[in-house]
């Protein structure tokens, strides 16, 4: 029941979304460019960090045979 | 036309309701700094003291620019005409009022005794000019202040700096000054503890006592003022400029509105009570309760002040009939719908994050603590 | 009448203070969302790092953030202390948006500003988490608002002069902000602002692998930056050009000057990559030239044309002439708002009236305007060319260079090679001015562009200010200089007084109250009517 509840909320968010994204991109296609570009700058500049982490744990692991690198 | 009417007068009462905001949130912050030097004897107290408004300050300094923007938009004439007119008064508050966000974020900063001590006496100016300032201005209202206009609505000021710095504006400032000294030792009060609570405690009270004399002796002074009657003019919900009315100066005219409406004696009651209030709060160290009190004790005062002017929001002493009313000066009805809006909208929204923010950050602040934090104020 | 000196003064007092606030503004609005980046690292992968991170760089945006709060304070006290006729004759569409942006935008950031920095430990991570993303969408969105603000001084949209007011009144709040202005300028300032904290964040941890220091922290940041600030300077740069169209339709003077364009010329009409603007002469002292490039940038198209200064002046001619019988039927209905042939006069010229004002300046009365003042008028109607043109040459360079730089970094970092490349991180320390300066070249391209106009056609700047005297001018502006030097100075001991000390002095810095109860768990809960303030 709870799961359900769930979805029908995200469901309700998801149309409301689309609604929002449909007016928007209607009258203001470069807020919603904007809107859309930010979050995805951000995203993956987080994610190119992430990356950094992986490829440091990575290099320390040939280095040190499999030790990990503490940060 | 209806509906414009309706809509102005619902724009004088919120811009009241953002002048209280600005009154209790940035007056408390003002009187903290004003009372800074007085209540903290050491630097670390004085640290206290500040880290006990640090989390709010400068969400409490948006109620400044909040009124200062819903004056802008709903009443544009008179924001224009006040704020050129008050030109060397107004820059007094904006440079000791920009001071004021610089002595939060860098006063602790450096180590130094002097660095933190001139910046010690920044907070001292920067809250109680600001305070002065905004007491006075309203003060000036009761006189009228004299400008004019052109044809076009070019707006003339022909007065001096001294003369908005009159004996009834300066008592209006002082008055001012104390409800935020009084506000301010009770937002100490709430997070102190020891000598600092004793001093703030003493504090509230002398500052209620100075705040309920000159309350009391500017209501009597504004019955001998001379105050403005509207003869004629468009009236109420018609677009019209200042050019088209004709306004008489009538002994007793700002207790027209009481006298019409005896109903409305009821708010300046409110803020005798509530100076009254917050005395005996503090005296019975209930200093929460009395801070709610203090609260009320502006809305009072505030209040007073409008219902006595309305409709007038910025009389002219030089030239009566170009006086800017709640009907002459406001926005267009489609600005004051669209605003009206996003207040709706949003206010309760402030007023929900507002308090959550003082929720989470609630209870005394301990000395120990700022001593060890990088972070703190 | 206004004083001219007086007018001068109140122009240099306004971009001065505005261009020093807006030193700090576009940090705040990038690095807020830099650190909702690194804080969203930090609660997705749990690594102290990236909460170290977010709370050392936090330490400098607030310092930076405390003198963009300050220094906005000015702004909006200027419009009605200096500009008393622009504040009442536009204030009912002009201060709708600046209003809004106090009760949507402002209020939002500086009340979690406070969260952001003293709640760390009395906030959950997903709640904190939270707050930090609302401090960086509600800056954002306050650039919105100033810009949807802004946009109407360049193009006025959504609004009509209504004779019986005598001020420009709101027609539809939906054209105000939806103007294609002030869309393309919130994206292209808003991303700006990310490239200025790119390049900010970038060169500080280039310093650090420069000095060995804070290695784990400075490589994390730089990657993140470099990422962060190519994709942004692209989308700067893409803006750019959309703004660069926009100003074609709406601002063709501002165009001609951007171009340095005196005379119009036939398709493909040729690019002025350098060129020395003669305003007297109306021409360039000469030029380097890229045929087919102006008609490519500006119209998209090989066959498209702008119109150059020669052919602007005569428009502005004849909208003069036609903008006469405007102001003065205004005159009539001032005193007689009702007068029926006054209104019919108005109604008829109506379209021109800012250009009947922009002649009154050397023609107060109206009544007899020689063809020679006309003339004047019109020459009037041109910006200072030289200066548009060369801020404009500059901001794009700086754009460009930026972009070439963001995208070496990228290679560098990706490889994890960049704090090997000794040269490379010296140049990264050299380029954090680059934006800054970028930013400000910006400004004076938009507004020095939009001269002589407040509001573009509308309203003339020379009868914008308010009608102070020269020595109240003079004290204002002696007093904004003293005090603003005195600011910068003590901002930049504090900034480079906290990049020096790093992180280290940093660590577990947080909050300086305890928790008054043990077991006390802090939710988002609105907190009851009587509980809301200061109450425990």
């Amino acid at each position: 029941m709870k799961t359900f509840l769930y979805f029908l909320l995200f469901m309700f968010l998801a149309v409301v979304v689309i609604l929002l994204a449909v007016l928007l991109g209607d009258q203001g296609a470069w807020y919603f460019a904007w809107l859309v570009g930010t979050a995805m700058i951000v995203l993956i500049s987080a994610a190119s960090a992430a990356l950094l982490d992986t490829q440091e744990e990575h290099a320390a692991g040939q280095v040190a045979g499999g030790a990990r690198k503490p940060l | 036309m209806e509906i414009y009417a309706i809509l102005q007068v619902i724009w004088w009462l919120l811009l009241g309701v953002l002048l209280i905001g600005l009154a209790v949130m940035v007056g408390m912050d003002m009187g903290v700094g004003a009372i800074l030097r007085y209540v903290g004897r050491t630097d670390l107290e004085r640290r206290v003291a500040l880290n006990i408004i640090g989390p709010h300050w400068d969400g409490n300094q948006v109620w400044f620019i909040l009124g200062g923007g819903a004056i802008f938009a709903a009443f544009p004439l008179i924001y224009a005409t006040a704020f050129s007119g008050f030109y060397v008064v107004m820059l007094l508050l904006l440079w000791t009022m920009i001071m004021r966000p610089l002595g939060f974020e860098y006063r602790s900063k450096i180590a130094n005794p002097v660095w933190r001590n001139v910046w010690d006496w920044v907070f001292l100016v920067s809250g109680a000019v600001p305070m002065i300032v905004f007491g006075a201005a309203f003060g000036n209202l009761f006189h009228g202040v004299p400008f004019h206009f052109e044809w076009n609505l070019t707006s003339f000021y022909t007065g001096s700096f001294l003369g908005l710095l009159n004996p009834f504006a300066i008592m209006s400032g002082v008055l001012a000054l104390a409800l935020a000294a009084m506000m301010g030792a009770l937002t100490v009060m709430n997070g102190a503890e020891g000598a600092m609570y004793q001093r703030a405690r003493g504090l509230v009270q002398v500052a209620a006592i100075v705040a309920i004399v000159l309350f009391a002796v500017g209501g009597a002074w504004v019955h001998m003022l001379p105050g403005y009657h509207i003869v004629s003019g468009p009236g109420a919900g018609v677009p019209q400029t200042p050019l088209q009315q004709v306004v008489a100066m009538v002994p007793g005219a700002w207790q027209a509105n009481f006298a019409a409406r005896p109903i409305l004696w009821l708010v300046p009651l409110l803020g005798f009570a509530g100076m009254l209030g917050a005395l005996l709060a503090a005296r019975a160290r209930r200093s929460h309760l009395g801070w709610w009190l203090g609260a009320l004790a502006w809305i009072g005062v505030i209040g007073t002040a409008g219902v006595s002017l309305f409709p007038f929001m910025l009389p002219s002493s030089s030239d009566p009939s170009v006086s800017l009313t709640v009907w002459n000066s406001s926005s267009s009805e489609l600005t004051l719908l669209w605003m009206l809006g996003f207040a709706l909208v949003f206010v309760p929204l402030i007023l929900w994050y507002t308090s959550w923010a003082f929720w989470v950050m609630r209870g005394k602040v301990s000395a120990e603590k700022i001593a060890e934090d990088e972070h703190a104020y | 009448m206004i004083d001219g000196t007086v007018v001068d003064l109140s122009r240099i007092q306004f971009a001065s203070t505005v261009l020093y606030h807006f030193l700090f503004v576009p940090l705040t609005l990038g690095l807020s969302f830099l650190l909702a980046a690194m804080e969203t690292v930090y609660v997705t992968t749990g690594k102290p790092i990236y909460k170290e991170m977010a709370q050392f760089w936090g330490k400098l945006f607030m310092i930076n953030f405390a003198l963009g709060v300050a220094t906005g304070l000015t702004m909006e006290f200027q419009f009605g202390t200096n500009w008393s006729f622009y504040s009442s004759f536009v204030g009912d569409i002009f201060g709708a948006p600046l209003a809004i942006e106090g009760l949507m935008a402002f209020f939002m950031e500086s009340t979690f500003v406070g969260l952001m920095i003293f709640g760390w430990e009395r906030l959950s991570k997903g709640q904190h988490l939270a707050v930090t993303w609302l401090v960086a969408l509600a800056s954002n969105l306050s650039a919105l608002w100033i810009l949807v603000a802004n946009s109407f001084m360049q193009d006025p949209k959504g609004a009509v002069f209504d004779p019986t007011t005598l001020r420009m009144q709101l027609s539809s709040f939906q054209q105000l902000i939806f103007s294609p202005d002030a869309q393309s300028k919130f994206v292209h300032t808003s991303i700006a602002g990310y490239v200025t904290a790119a390049v900010f964040v970038a060169g500080i941890s280039a310093f650090y692998m420069l000095k060995k220091r804070h290695m784990e922290l400075a490589k994390r940041s730089f990657r993140m930056a470099a990422l962060y600030g190519v994709m942004a300077t692209i989308g700067v740069i893409t803006l750019g050009d959309a703004l660069g169209f926009v100003a074609a339709q709406a601002q063709p003077t501002k165009l001609a000057a951007m171009e340095g364009l005196w005379k119009s010329e036939p398709a493909p009409m040729s690019f002025n990559l350098i060129a020395f603007p003669d305003q007297a002469k109306q021409e360039n002292a000469g030029a380097v030239r890229i045929p087919y490039l102006l008609s490519l940038l500006v119209t998209h198209s090989i066959d498209g044309t702008v119109a150059g200064v020669n052919t602007l002046e005569q428009e502005a001619t004849r909208k003069i002439e036609n903008g006469i019988p405007a102001v003065q039927a205004l005159r009539t209905l001032s005193k007689d708002p009702k007068d029926a042939a006054a209104l019919a006069q108005f109604n008829a010229h109506e379209k021109d009236l800012g250009y009947g004002f922009l002649v009154q300046r050397y023609a107060p009365d109206l009544n007899n305007v020689t063809p020679a003042q006309v003339q004047q008028a019109a020459r009037d109607t041109i910006p200072p060319v030289a200066w548009v043109f060369w801020s404009f040459r500059a901001m794009v360079g700086f754009g460009l260079l930026m972009l070439a730089f963001f995208v070496l970094a990228v290679l560098y970092t990706l490889r994890n090679k960049v704090q090997d490349k000794r040269w490379f991180l010296i140049a990264a320390v050299w380029m954090i001015p680059v934006p800054f300066l970028a930013n400000e070249c910006g400004w004076l391209v938009a507004e020095l562009g939009r001269q002589p106009w407040t509001v573009f056609g509308v309203l003339p700047t020379w009868m914008s200010a308010s009608t102070h005297s020269v020595g109240y001018m003079v004290f204002s502006l002696i007093g904004f200089v003293g005090l603003y030097s005195i600011f910068i100075a003590v901002e930049m001991v504090l900034m480079v007084r906290a990049i020096r000390q790093g992180p280290e002095a940093h660590h577990g810095g947080g909050d300086a109250r305890p928790r008054p109860r043990p077991a006390l768990a802090p939710r988002p809960v609105p907190a009851a009517a009587h509980d809301t303030n200061l109450e425990g």
